[in-house]
């Protein structure tokens, strides 16, 4: 035969696929009929995944950079010479960035060569936009650091909300069954700034001033609190702290929250109408690519609460990742807080549990992200990289002073011009792996292309590495790394390649209790307490939004959906997707920023014509476009433009790309 | 005609590997979908399977195809080009009748307009086609609407009929007559005709219990594709829906747009490629400098319809460019394959 | 006259690039002959047509053939635009590029025999239309009044100079250039080339005219010429489209119900307006 089925490797979604394999070589791809997910549909990325596999652009062997020269050699030499490195560092000198298209195996082991190997807990994803802060809130309220439900009753759902990104460019599958829920007879309302295709197919969208979204979703709760929809005898049995939760409701000023959003009262009345009443609800946001702020998200949790919605069957509250395996990196611990499984690292038990099962000791002093790292470590010598999937670099500066820079590597990158020593990796078609999508489904992905010769495996690469150093890792295959995986991740604990051979994913947790996973485990958790999640902040009176001030007259947001693909190193090896994700960009190739028709008029504004766009610190020169997707009083800039990064938005990059919620004053003045 | 035993299927196929690749109906293990594929062992092959998820059309017009390759030295001012042609003789076997038509489409398209499409004649020449009769209709079917089944009437080097245990066979081609007197095959009677139409009468009788999934007035609504009588918010309600994802162009059995790129490769050759493209796509009309001018995705929509069911098209196909296989309706995220949309523009002209 | 084909329609043709000229801004001139001396023989088009020109190891391009068939150096006059052609902008006398065609319907020739004729153009429009003013020329006494308008942006932007000094002076050629605004040295009209077409005597009886330019100028000259009485039938344009085969096969020039690499470039106004989509 020639079409192997396996999953996509592009968005969170996970989409089930064939690919064609002809005399070695992937030919061509074809959506998988009868995956639970995508049920036989593909978006323009993944029907084109094909294109990308075939490109010879790879990395095909290793290099060692010598006098500013890169040098080929062979895979061993190379590791030779990083583990003679490696010796003399010291885990606060070294920091991890892994990439969160990777496989949970590769993942599992970068994270464990760092903490036990390394000794290190600087370790991070990048393209994590709101992920952690997502899993912290959940965490927090239920319990469960991921989707708390699952989409295959979606059609049975009778109300729907996506609150922020842009879900149809996104994850276009899960927008995809969205639409198809609408069409069954579901309420959708989409909650966002811009007017983006989802809000176009929902039945209510709700447009709030940039920053305020938290506020709108706090005003509906409102509104049922006000109109006592809400069951006080589940809250009083199910919850810890719905008092002071209801006591903030009752302290929030509804007027002064319309003004300050600028959405209408009879909007979120019907919106708040429909909630309450729901049989199934679902309330979907993204992260990843583009996320919220963790004060949005943890009001979607608690108004989801309040209304009973959480733990009622397949609903909840549903985080889409915007990347392959973001949840699974996370589920594998890549992060400098989170221990594999989402064990707090800063626990003393849970770092001796760890210790007992890797055999070795691992450091308790606190990490930090790779980006903090590089911006507050001076100690940091030192960077291993896995597959950068963006080509605009942050922090290039810094990395230059680092006297290692270690680049595991499928695709030619730019990145690759910063590193010290450069190793080939497989691309996902060419090594067995498993990636786990937003709704907790972990799925295996088979080889299905040999690599070249020189081309092996992250974890083998790893546990060569580790064995130089003293360790002794002996894993023979991707399947003897799972089989590890499931003795440390609680949530994999019965997971075995078996089990996923013969399905097209299990939904973990994947244990005793539930060994073929499990949609939903609220509801089963008959005796577990809730809890809302509020923070000082949050009880106090709502912090007024900075008020744009009279010289920045406008409200800047960076949005990341629909142009994050552009400049992607994967991206960039297809012919259509690069066309079309493109398309928009190559006609403003120096970058634009939308505005309303109504201010382009104001301020006389051509189409295309440069402006200035100025900010408190710093500004940078674009060409205009006129657009009936931002409202009046706010501009939107795409965020990938090369030249932004450095220069304009630097400063703010942390916040601004962690969530679509902040914003920065600005004003504009025409060149020329 | 001719009796095929069940037993004999295998003979048939054993017969085919000795001179070409074998394609057909399998099932996937895990998920018990239907796919077109090559035949690593003819016992793969299933004739009773459903309607396959993908049309065969990969075979003759692959998704990804070289179909030259050159080098040039710039120092030396040396070109070598190389037509890369090292083509299988290919047996399909089982298809349906709506893929055949839709293959005959292909045929009609690169074979017989203005120019002939050598890269296409090359891929076509080598094919041995055996149709494969529906003795019933699937959920997604809707050929009745576009006269493309459930029997092949032409286009085949053979046809099966499955009468009882065993199948009718039918010859329409030399290949096809060569064929069955190597395998020696039972001439059938005189009743074999009137068995066949029975079958095809049964299957056609049965879409309405069983073909619930589409339905497609196509006569109703060729007409105003073709004038263009079609309100714009018709199309803009359509194009709203629109996951410009390209899904319906791929599965499409007549769809046969392409994109031609240069690839350079590392040996220093370059490989002009051929790949499936579509026009759902914003970027498939934009030119080099600004100018698009089929920007706006209802304007894409629209101009899909007209290709696949406006008058004009349907001359080059000599049959409407639509063959009923229902796998646009079944491949599209936003609910708009061509049965959903002739109803969209039914219900403008009837008012309902 | 008939046209012969490169004989494999997919396969190019190759040719070396014998002379680059620079033309005006971004725009160069490239001549270019068959390596094959039998296909340099037997290579003949209509003025008109249009040729997929390779750009080994960058892609091909659609582009359409300024000589006339007769007596006239084969090249093509390219705007540097997009990848492609910024690659063939890299090339020099002695590199090689591939050809594939002549492809398309051509201008009409024999049936406007006898018949006035009026040229527009704009901006580098006159390209496609320089084949068919240079053949009328060759065969002057066939045909009535022709004339020609053509105007550009500045005297810097006016394609083919030289050929423009040469019909300036050719007799029984009448010849009106224009230039957006005045500049220092320009003794000829200035103002847009609808304005200059509304000024002339042109004749509308037994009357054809070829208009080439960008859109904008395109529909205020149909305008004009319209006016003075010229019927949609006998007004012809050469439309672009991107193009990927140049065989009707690939689609991606269809235009409503047409193909603007097989059944065009070359249309009627009348044409145009039914197409069934915008152009």
């Amino acid at each position: 035969m020639s079409y192997y089925r396996g999953v996509c490797n592009f968005c969170g979604t996970g989409c089930g696929h064939l690919l064609q394999v002809e005399e070695g070589r992937v030919r061509g791809v074809y959506p998988l009929p009868g995956h639970p997910l995508s049920q036989g549909r593909l978006c323009v990325r993944g029907w084109h995944i094909h294109e990308l596999l075939q490109t010879e652009e790879r990395i095909t062997s290793a290099f060692i950079r010598e006098n500013g020269q890169l040098r080929q050699v062979s895979l061993n030499e190379a590791l030779d010479f990083v583990a003679k490195k490696l010796q003399r560092l010291s885990g606060e000198e070294i920091a991890f960035l892994a990439s969160p298209r990777a496989s949970n195996e590769d993942n599992y082991l970068f994270g464990k060569f760092a903490r036990a190997v390394m000794k290190s807990n600087n370790l991070s994803l990048a393209s994590d936009a709101g992920q952690e802060e997502s899993a912290r809130v959940l965490l927090e309220g239920c319990g469960w650091p991921a989707a708390t439900g699952s989409l295959s009753r979606l059609k049975q759902a009778d109300f729907i909300l996506v609150a922020g990104g842009d879900l149809t460019k996104q994850n276009p599958i899960v927008a995809s069954e969205i639409h198809r829920a609408r069409r069954a007879g579901a309420f959708v309302a989409t909650i966002s700034p811009r007017k983006t295709q989802m809000a176009r197919l929902s039945r209510l969208h709700l447009r709030p001033a940039p920053g305020s979204m938290s506020l709108v979703v706090e005003a509906l709760a409102r509104i049922i609190y006000e109109q006592k929809k809400y069951n006080l005898e589940y809250l009083t049995e199910r919850t810890e702290n719905h008092q002071a939760y209801l006591s903030h409701l009752e302290s929030l000023n509804l007027e002064e929250i319309l003004a300050l959003t600028g959405v209408a009262l009879e909007a979120l009345t019907e919106l708040a109408g429909k909630l309450s009443a729901a049989k199934l609800a679902y309330v979907f946001y993204p992260t990843g690519v583009q996320s919220l702020d963790r004060r949005t998200m943890a009001a979607l949790f608690n108004l989801m609460l309040m209304t009973g919605k959480l733990g009622q069957g397949e609903g909840g509250i549903i985080p889409v990742t915007g990347i392959s395996n973001l949840l699974g990196s996370y589920d594998m611990g890549l992060s400098p807080t989170f221990l594999p499984g989402y064990l707090e690292a800063s626990d003393e038990n849970n770092c001796r549990k760890l210790e007992t099962l890797w055999e070795t000791k691992i450091s308790r002093t606190p990490g930090r992200s790779v980006s903090a790292s590089l911006a507050e470590n001076k100690s940091l010598r030192a960077l291993m990289v896995v597959d950068h999937d963006e080509e605009i670099i942050r922090q290039v500066n810094r990395i230059k002073e680092l006297e290692l820079v270690v680049y595991f590597g499928a695709y030619q990158n730019a990145f690759a011009r910063l590193a010290n020593v450069i190793i080939p990796r497989p691309s996902y078609a060419e090594a067995d792996g498993t990636y786990t999508n937003f709704e907790r489904r972990v799925q295996l992905n088979r080889q299905k292309v040999k690599p070249l010769a020189e081309v092996q495996p992250l974890w083998k690469i790893l546990s060569s590495l580790a064995r130089a150093l003293g360790h002794d890792w002996q894993y023979e295959s991707a399947e003897q790394v799972m089989a590890e995986i499931s003795r440390v991740v609680p949530q994999y604990a019965a997971l075995t390649y078996e089990k996923l051979e013969s399905s097209l994913g299990l939904k973990w947790p994947v244990d005793e209790i539930h060994p073929e996973g499990t949609d939903y485990l609220l509801p089963e958790q008959k005796k577990a307490k809730f809890r809302f999640v509020l923070e000082e902040k949050t009880l106090s009176q709502p912090t007024i939004i900075r008020e744009p001030e009279a010289d920045f007259p406008f409200k800047l947001t960076v949005g990341r959906s629909n142009y994050f693909w552009h400049q992607n190193s994967v991206m960039k090896r297809t012919f259509i997707p690069k066309r079309e994700y493109n398309a928009l960009l190559l006609l403003y190739p120096k970058g634009f920023v939308e505005i309303s028709a109504e201010d382009a008029s104001r301020l006389k504004l051509r189409e295309k014509q440069p402006v200035r766009v100025i900010s408190p610190s710093a500004e940078i020169t674009l060409a205009a476009r006129i657009s009936p997707d931002v409202l009046p009083g706010q501009l939107y800039i795409p965020y990938f433009v090369e030249e932004m990064i450095p220069e304009f938005l630097l400063r703010q990059v942390a916040e601004l790309e962690k969530s679509e919620e902040y914003f920065l004053p600005v004003r504009l003045e025409k060149v020329g | 005609m001719y009796w095929l035993e069940q037993s004999q299927v295998e003979i048939l196929m054993n017969k085919l590997a000795e001179s070409y690749e074998l394609f057909g109906p399998r099932r996937d293990e895990v998920s018990g979908e239907v796919i077109f594929d090559r035949l690593g062992n003819p016992r793969q092959l299933d004739l009773s399977a459903p309607i396959p998820y993908n049309p065969p059309k990969y075979i003759l017009f692959p998704h990804y195809e070289e179909i030259l390759k050159y080098r040039y030295d710039r120092k030396t001012k040396k070109v070598a080009l190389e037509r890369i042609n090292h083509l299988k003789p290919k047996a399909l076997v089982g298809l349906r009748a709506c893929d055949l038509n839709g293959l005959m489409c292909l045929d009609r398209f690169f074979l017989g307009q203005e120019f002939v499409d050598e890269v296409y004649l090359e891929h076509r020449k080598k094919l041995f086609l055996i149709s494969n009769t529906c003795v019933r209709p699937f959920p997604q079917c809707f050929c009745v609407c576009t006269d493309s089944g459930p029997a092949a009437r032409e286009g085949f080097d053979l046809d099966l009929t499955r009468v009882g245990e065993r199948y009718l066979v039918e010859v329409g081609s030399k290949k096809g007559q060569k064929m069955v007197e190597e395998l020696g095959l039972k001439e059938a009677g005189a009743e074999a005709a009137g068995l066949k139409k029975k079958v095809v009468d049964e299957s056609v009788s049965s879409f309405d219990a069983l073909a619930l999934e589409n339905k497609a007035w196509i006569s109703r609504a060729t007409n105003r594709l073709t004038t263009g009588f079609i309100k714009p918010e018709v199309w803009e309600y359509i194009g709203q829906q629109c996951f410009e994802c390209g899904a319906c162009s791929f599965v499409c059995p007549t769809c046969s747009c392409f994109n031609v790129e240069d690839v350079n490769r590392l040996d220093g050759t370059t490989d002009r490629v051929r790949t499936w493209d579509s026009c759902s796509f914003e970027g498939y009309t934009k030119m080099a400098g600004d100018h698009n001018p089929r920007k706006p995705v209802e304007d894409r929509r629209n101009k899909r319809f007209f290709c696949k069911l406006s008058y004009s098209q349907s001359k080059k196909y000599l049959r409407p460019g639509c063959v009923g296989c229902g796998r646009c309706a079944r491949v599209c995220p936003g609910d708009i394959g061509l049965p959903n949309v002739v109803t969209y523009i039914r219900r403008e002209i009837t008012g309902e | 006259m008939e046209s012969s084909l490169i004989p494999i329609v997919t396969v190019p043709e190759v040719a070396t690039v014998v002379e680059i000229r620079d033309e005006i801004d971004e725009v160069k001139t490239f001549y270019f002959s068959f390596d094959r001396p039998e296909i340099e023989q037997a290579f003949k088009v209509r003025s008109g047509q249009f040729i997929m020109c390779t750009v080994f190891g960058a892609g091909e391009f659609a582009v359409s053939l300024p000589f006339s068939p007769e007596n006239d150096r084969k090249h093509i006059s390219v705007r540097r635009v997009g990848k492609v052609t910024a690659a063939l902008h890299e090339l020099q006398p002695g590199d090689k590029i591939g050809v594939r065609g002549p492809f398309g319907n051509g201008f009409p020739f024999e049936e406007i025999k006898g018949k006035n004729i009026i040229y527009v153009a704009g901006g580098i429009g006159l390209i496609p239309l320089r084949s068919s003013i240079v053949h009328v020329l060759q065969h002057r006494p066939e045909f009535g009044r022709v004339i020609l308008v053509y105007g550009a942006r500045s005297s810097r932007d006016l394609m083919y100079k030289e050929s423009i000094r040469e019909w300036k002076a050719t007799e029984n050629f009448e010849t009106y250039f224009t230039i957006d605004r005045p500049e220092p040295g320009w003794n000829g009209e200035v103002g847009f080339v609808n304005q200059l077409v509304a000024k002339i005597n042109l004749p509308a009886e037994n009357t054809v005219a070829f208009v080439c330019g960008p859109p904008v100028m395109f529909n205020s000259v149909i305008k004009e010429l319209k006016l003075k009485g010229l019927k949609e039938g006998h007004i012809y344009s050469t439309l672009e489209r991107h193009m990927k085969c140049g065989i009707g096969k690939c689609q991606h020039c269809a235009i409503g119900r047409t193909l603007v690499c097989v059944d065009g470039p070359v249309y009627t106004y009348k044409q145009i307006k039914t197409l069934g989509e915008q152009i």
